[in-house]
């Protein structure tokens, strides 16, 4: 509080601001300039402004008092400039404690006083300039410190300087006396110690500092209200109050006055709008009342009234009212006078909710407004929270950063108040805050200061992450060895150091090595909702000037919640009583290993399953549950239930009967149908399964059927299912499935009730900081899991772009339950957590086929006009969804221009009842209507027709076909599906007359047949297409064209296959249907010589999954195994570390799919070096992605804040794309 | 250098066991692309008798580009220089990638048998020859008894 050098009270609030900027710039200047001369002159102008404002007094609403004398609030050595204006009587120096000399004291008093009145004291003082100058800097500063500070330094340079930074470092001495002296009687003349902790000794030397005493009105210790055991002061505030009633006489300075709510029973709901806004003038009803003559002598000022009203009657602060200055006249009405107001909080405001569930009396409290009006009782809760919240801020309590806390009071300089550095900067941040819990009202401001959300977006993701691995701690965390008898497995030093972490967050202490006494996993992590304060040093009158003042020990800190108004005396840590968390380490770490050996180390409730035993001897009797129980689940105690998706189930199951080594653990699937009554299977057999795997969509399933049918019949019995147990643990593989919480099968597996839940997944967050909410939810960890709060800390902060807000408290959330460990990262010994061979990942540029290049120009240009159509009337957003499709058919004719009209099953944004793709396409017409106009065409069909009909007499038998030879490459014959018919009717392999092609065209030469010379077209190529055990058909090429894709793919594979046969190779797609097209494609190729085809996509049932795969990684050096994968279905969660060799055919929007894509191969287990091939079309659409790949990679694109911006930026994309 | 493809692997083989007579082209040990060459002058030719080396150069690109031919033996023939190179239509423009070593070869081979002073490559040659053919003709003769005789 120290470096406001000034407090201002005011009638108008208006001016509030500026001055509170002004004192605040001043102390910075001070801070940084100690001693220069400009202090002391900002000085004497405050002091001019101060008595032009007196004079002036006569404007009253106006009317500004500026009180020299520093933070009167907690600046314990200045008196209240009051008292200037009654006459002082030293003698009365009965009242002064003195170590040091009594003329030597009373001389510094007199000092004090003179300069309290603002006379020019320069004179008088012996070093006048210097002891201003460093009281300006510090205005808390005793005179006489100040006073040896300067006599020690004078003679030098840099007094000033000196003087202060002496006084920081040396750091006056602990004011530790205790207690005893301030419970000495009032009456004792050697008493006034002037409030307990005042004096200051510095430097070895100890200075009783005099404290001037007026003629006060013996005023007894008040007793406090029963049920009260204690108050404590919080601040006092300095009142302009304006008198309602003339006075007779002056009122005595030091008189009791007594604040009195006089509202006349006019409730609270017609004091506010329905808005919560106040409707009338407070101020009259805040009486200022004269306890001695019992009447009413006055009122506060509006802003204090408002702040005072609702908190007048409760027990919770307590009010006490002193008259410090009246100009010493009496009081006409209209008149102002000072009043100091002393502001306690009391033991009844810290009584309720000393547990940990702070939170749940809140939802009583403020929550439960569901649309209606406020009742009359919430409005005062709310009015008094909004009173509390305005008078934390207006006594400037200071929240104290709970990060410097910790210590508790170990450091020296702790227990001074007045010593205590302030960082102006962290100053700045805990007011911002404060305001922003206590106002909002500068979101504006916020929202227009946040232009460059494009910075602020940067690397959010990575911040974020960063943010919650907290890897120190994770290195040094023990390592646990899962039993060698349930587990066939040897785990990686991190993957035990995760075993370790996930036993102790189900609290199987005794499981988790080094963890014996190991009890509170959590943490002292403050609740975030809380604030921390430091009580003030008591400076209320009462303290000051009467002894019978017993100051309660109550520690140095208390906690608020400034959102709900709770407050504790003990820090408010955050427990989870929840069991389980959240396993976020990188792709590839071996989540699902992590998860496997968790469920081995410990595959049963130990506590339940002991329990069980020791109560029910008789196991019969023990598991036929009176029916009086069935609202409560039974409990499977012996269960892990794993859902995953749909693709990994096989995996899973196959991983755990590979690590499994003990027979009495087993795994079963649960398809929904299969198991009859999963509640009899999993709690009344003996051996019931370790582990029940299922899917996300079996869950889903199975709880639309119960809700349906609990719809038709309430009575309906529903409970043999999934939802009819409490699992002992509940694990969702690639838990960011459930990340929209809307979904059903989000709400699903939200039911579905058990001991310990944990949510395994790479990629926590997708899109947006509320994917994790659902995460949240789901594992039930409160508050957090209550969407209001939610909305209240995370979304609603970084809407407004406080990042620093929403991720603290991200942080302060996950911090317990989360564990993410990258691939970068290194353990103790400085080694990375995972060494992987080499991936090699190469763009291979190709060249559209002729029909492509046709087809695809036509679109583009359909597809430019309509993109800058839209951006010159500016409703590119209204079109964006066929600017989709315009978009998705440039990608699929990258592909193949067969994709042409199906969907993208993929894309979200696009609609599927899209008018364009109503369109019919067909590729052959569309070619022709491309490629020539109307005559030429005919013409050009009958040429067709023509060279058609000449190969097949030239050729009229099956036979002669195979004698075709290549007078190119001199094979001999070529091979059927290889031939490329001229129009003169001459032979070639297509391979070969195509490089013949490409040379003639590069080195603009003429086209002619290799044979006779003739000039040949190169639309009236014509080929063999074979059709299983028919003859060999004459069809032009550019009907059966390979697309540039298919081609290189093709030769990649030929050339694997010369080169080092038996490999498996991965091609991944988008498209499905290209997926078809490829397998046809290789097919036919190979024509099943050496080469096996696989394929996996979404169409495949789980049963045909686990097939595909196994055939897929069964090692054959005879064969190469190509597996077709459809990107979206097998992006995820597969282990294809059997193949070494992967091409991505087509590019998608973010490169963190392809990357994921990619670490199915590149991952644990992956021996060779991996080679990543993605094939991309030359100046197509398909290059433009790539950039925009690459622009996302560097802005992180998982952070886009919503929706809307997130196709705003989409709508950049596509001007990129048509740039 | 690209490796070998298999039309110049096959042709080299076909050259070796099915040679064209009066032809022998040899590839070089160190490099299978470029090969050592003999033509023997046709019968009842000016160079019948001779027997003429010549350099053959596969190109990367071939079979799309004609392959490279100089003679290294010093020959009087108005289409070819006193460099030895030769002025043959298909190893510029007529070259088609459906020709082969043996082809032009052979084309050569004929080159020999009916210079065309049409076509000039030498202009003195070419000139001497429509002057005065005869002349010509032995100064030919002359020159292949001198450069090009048998061992």
């Amino acid at each position: 509080m120290n470096c406001y050098p000034e407090f201002t009270c005011r009638l108008s609030t208006s001016r509030d601001e500026i001055n509170f900027r002004w004192s605040r710039t001043k102390c910075e200047l001070a801070k940084k300039f100690p001693g220069s001369p400009e202090v002391p002159a900002m000085a004497d102008e405050r002091e001019r402004y101060f008595k032009d404002e007196l004079d002036s007094s006569q404007e009253r609403e106006k009317h500004e008092f500026k009180l020299n004398g520093g933070s009167f609030l907690f600046g314990p050595d200045r008196e209240e400039p009051v008292g200037a204006a009654t006459p002082m009587d030293v003698s009365e120096s009965g009242l002064y404690t003195s170590a040091g000399s009594d003329i030597q004291s009373q001389k510094d008093l007199a000092e004090e006083c003179l300069q309290e009145e603002f006379e020019q004291v320069h004179g008088e003082v012996r070093v006048p300039d210097y002891m201003s100058q460093i009281r300006q800097i510090i205005p808390g500063m005793d005179l006489e410190v100040a006073r040896r500070l300067v006599e020690k330094y004078q003679d030098g340079r840099d007094v000033v300087s000196k003087a202060i930074s002496e006084y920081f470092e040396e750091g006056p001495v602990a004011e530790n006396k205790k207690p005893g002296n301030s419970n000495s009687p009032m009456s004792g003349s050697s008493g006034n110690d002037s409030g307990d902790g005042n004096n200051r000794s510095f430097g070895g030397l100890f200075v009783a500092r005099g404290k001037r005493h007026k003629e006060i009105t013996p005023r007894p210790a008040k007793r406090l209200k029963s049920g009260i055991e204690w108050r404590k002061f919080i601040g006092s505030l300095q009142v302009n109050a304006m008198a309602t009633r003339p006075t007779l006489r002056p009122l005595k300075y030091g008189s009791e006055l007594e604040i009195i709510k006089s509202s006349g029973g006019v409730p609270t709901s017609k004091l506010y709008n329905a808005n919560g806004r106040k409707r009338v003038s407070m101020a009259s009803f805040v009486k200022i009342f004269d306890t001695q003559q019992n009447r009413e002598i006055g009122r506060l000022p509006e802003d204090v009234a408002q702040i005072v009203y609702p908190l007048i009657d409760t027990d919770d602060v307590i009010f006490e009212a002193t008259m410090v200055f009246c100009e010493n006249k009496r009081l006409s009405i209209g008149d102002g006078f000072v009043l100091q107001l002393d502001c306690f909080l009391t033991s009844s405001i810290f009584d309720e909710d000393k547990d940990g569930e702070h939170i749940s009396s809140q939802s009583v409290r403020w929550g439960s407004n569901n649309s209606m009006v406020e009742t009359e009782e919430e409005l005062q809760s709310r009015s008094k929270k909004v009173g509390l919240l305005s008078l934390f801020d207006k006594l400037r309590l200071r929240i104290v950063d709970d990060n410097t806390d910790d210590m508790g009071g170990s450091t020296t300089n702790d227990d001074d108040d007045d010593v205590e550095v302030i960082d102006l900067d962290n100053e700045n941040n805990q007011d911002e805050k404060l305001d922003s819990i206590v106002s909002g009202e500068d979101d504006e401001v916020r929202r227009l200061s946040s232009q460059e959300e494009g910075v602020m977006n940067l690397n959010q993701l990575k911040v974020f992450y960063k943010a919650t691995q907290s890897s120190d701690s994770l290195k040094t965390l023990p390592e646990t060895e899962p039993p060698s008898n349930t587990i066939n497995l040897s785990l990686r030093k991190y993957q035990k150091q995760g075993l370790t972490w996930m036993l102790r967050r189900e609290h199987e202490f005794e499981k988790a090595a080094d963890s014996q006494g190991f009890q509170n996993i959590d943490g002292n992590m403050m609740n975030p909702l809380w604030k921390c304060f430091k009580w003030p040093k008591d400076m209320s009158w009462t303290a000051q000037r009467i002894q019978d003042h017993a100051e309660t020990d109550l520690g140095k800190f208390f906690y608020a919640n400034l959102h709900t108004g709770e407050f504790c005396l003990e820090k408010p840590v955050l427990k989870t009583l929840m069991k389980g968390g959240i396993l976020s380490d990188e792709m590839g770490l071996g989540k699902t290993i992590s998860a496997l050996s968790l469920i081995f180390t410990s595959p049963h409730d130990s506590s339940s399953v002991d329990k069980h035993l020791f109560t029910s001897g008789n196991e019969d009797e023990g598991l036929s549950l009176p029916s009086s129980q069935s609202s409560k689940k039974p409990y499977a105690p012996k269960t892990t239930l794993v859902i995953v998706p749909t693709s990994l189930l096989s995996q899973w199951h196959s991983e755990f009967t590979k690590f499994n080594n003990s027979p009495d653990l087993y795994c079963e699937i649960y398809y929904g149908g299969n198991v009859s009554s999963l509640k009899t299977l999993l709690t009344r057999t003996k051996n019931p399964p370790t582990v029940v795997l299922t899917t996300y969509g079996i869950v889903q399933n199975e709880w639309t059927r119960i809700l349906k049918m609990n719809r038709r019949d309430a009575d309906m019995d529903s409970t043999t299912g999934l939802f009819s147990i409490k699992f002992y643990r509940m694990i969702l593989d690639e838990g960011h499935v459930i990340r929209n919480r809307t979904t059903s099968t989000s709400k699903a597996v939200m039911d579905i009730s058990s001991n310990c839940r944990w949510v395994m997944t790479g990629t926590p967050i997708i899109n947006r900081l509320d994917d994790l909410y659902s995460i949240v939810k789901f594992l039930k960890l409160e508050p957090w899991a209550q969407i209001s709060y939610w909305k209240m800390f995370v979304s609603d902060p970084f809407e407004r772009k406080d990042y620093r807000q929403a991720f603290d408290i991200v942080n302060a959330i996950l911090e317990p339950v989360f564990l993410r460990r990258t691939k970068q990262m290194q353990d103790i010994d400085g080694r990375p957590l995972v060494e992987l061979p080499p991936k090699q990942v190469v763009v291979e540029k190709l060249t559209f086929n002729e029909t492509q290049n046709t087809i695809y120009r036509h679109y583009l240009e359909e597809a430019e006009t309509s993109v800058k159509k839209g951006l010159a009337r500016g409703d590119l957003f209204k079109k964006y969804s066929t600017i989709l499709v315009h978009i998705l058919r440039l990608r699929q004719i990258c592909c193949d221009v067969r994709l042409l009209g199906t969907q993208d099953e993929n894309d979200e944004d696009l609609s599927k009842s899209n008018q364009l793709f109503k369109e019919s396409l067909d590729v052959d017409r569309i070619y022709r209507k491309v490629g020539f106009d109307e005559k030429s065409d005919r013409l050009d069909l009958e040429c067709l027709d023509a060279i058609k009909s000449k190969i097949q007499e030239k050729y009229p038998t099956p036979d002669s076909l195979k004698m075709l030879e290549c007078s190119i490459c001199t094979a001999d014959p070529i091979e059927l599906h290889k031939v490329l018919f001229t129009e003169c009717c001459h032979s070639f392999c297509e391979d070969c007359f195509k490089e013949y092609f490409e040379f003639q065209r590069q080195k603009e030469l003429d086209l002619k047949c290799p044979n006779c010379r003739e000039l040949i077209n190169k639309n009236y190529f014509f080929t063999l297409v074979l059709k299983g055990g028919e003859a060999p058909q004459v069809v032009p090429v550019r009907e059966v064209a390979k697309p540039a894709k298919i081609e290189a793919l093709l030769k990649h594979c030929t050339m694997l296959q010369e080169t080092s046969p038996g490999q498996q190779i991965v091609v991944f797609s988008q498209f499905s249907s290209f997926l078809d097209i490829l397998e046809t494609e290789l097919t036919n190729a190979f024509l099943g010589n050496g080469v096996k085809i696989y394929k996996f996509d979404g169409r495949l049932n789980l049963k045909e999954r686990a097939t595909v795969l196994e055939g897929f990684s069964t090692k054959d050096f005879d064969n190469q195994k190509v597996l077709l994968m459809s990107l979206k279905t097998g992006g995820v969660g597969l282990n294809l570390t059997c193949a070494s060799h992967a091409f991505m055919m087509d590019p998608w929007w973010s490169p963190s799919m392809e990357d994921q894509a990619i670490d199915r191969i590149h991952r644990i287990g992956q021996m060779n070096q991996v080679k990543v091939t993605r094939f991309i079309v030359e100046n197509s659409i398909e290059e433009k992605m790539l950039k925009i790949q690459e622009r996302k990679r560097t802005i992180g694109e998982a952070m886009d804040a919503d929706e809307e911006e997130r196709r705003k930026r989409r709508i950049d994309e596509i001007q990129m794309l048509f740039e | 250098m690209a490796s070998l493809p298999k039309r110049i692997i096959k042709e080299t083989e076909r050259l070796a066991s099915d040679p064209v007579p009066g032809i022998g082209a040899e590839p070089h040990e160190d490099n299978l692309r470029y090969f050592a060459v003999t033509i023997e002058g046709p019968k009842e030719s000016p160079y019948e008798d001779g027997i003429f080396e010549l350099e053959l150069y596969l190109p990367d690109d071939y079979p799309m580009e004609a392959p490279k031919v100089r003679f290294l033996t010093r020959i009087y023939h108005p289409n070819i220089d006193r460099l030895g190179r030769i002025c043959l239509d298909v190893l510029k423009n007529n070259w088609s990638p459906a020709l082969q070593i043996r082809t032009v070869l052979l084309s050569i081979q004929a080159l020999l048998a009916s210079p065309n002073p049409n076509d000039p490559l030498a202009n003195d040659v070419a000139e001497d020859w429509i002057k005065n053919e005869e002349l010509a003709i032995s100064k030919a003769r002359e020159w292949t008894t001198l450069y090009a005789e048998k061992k």
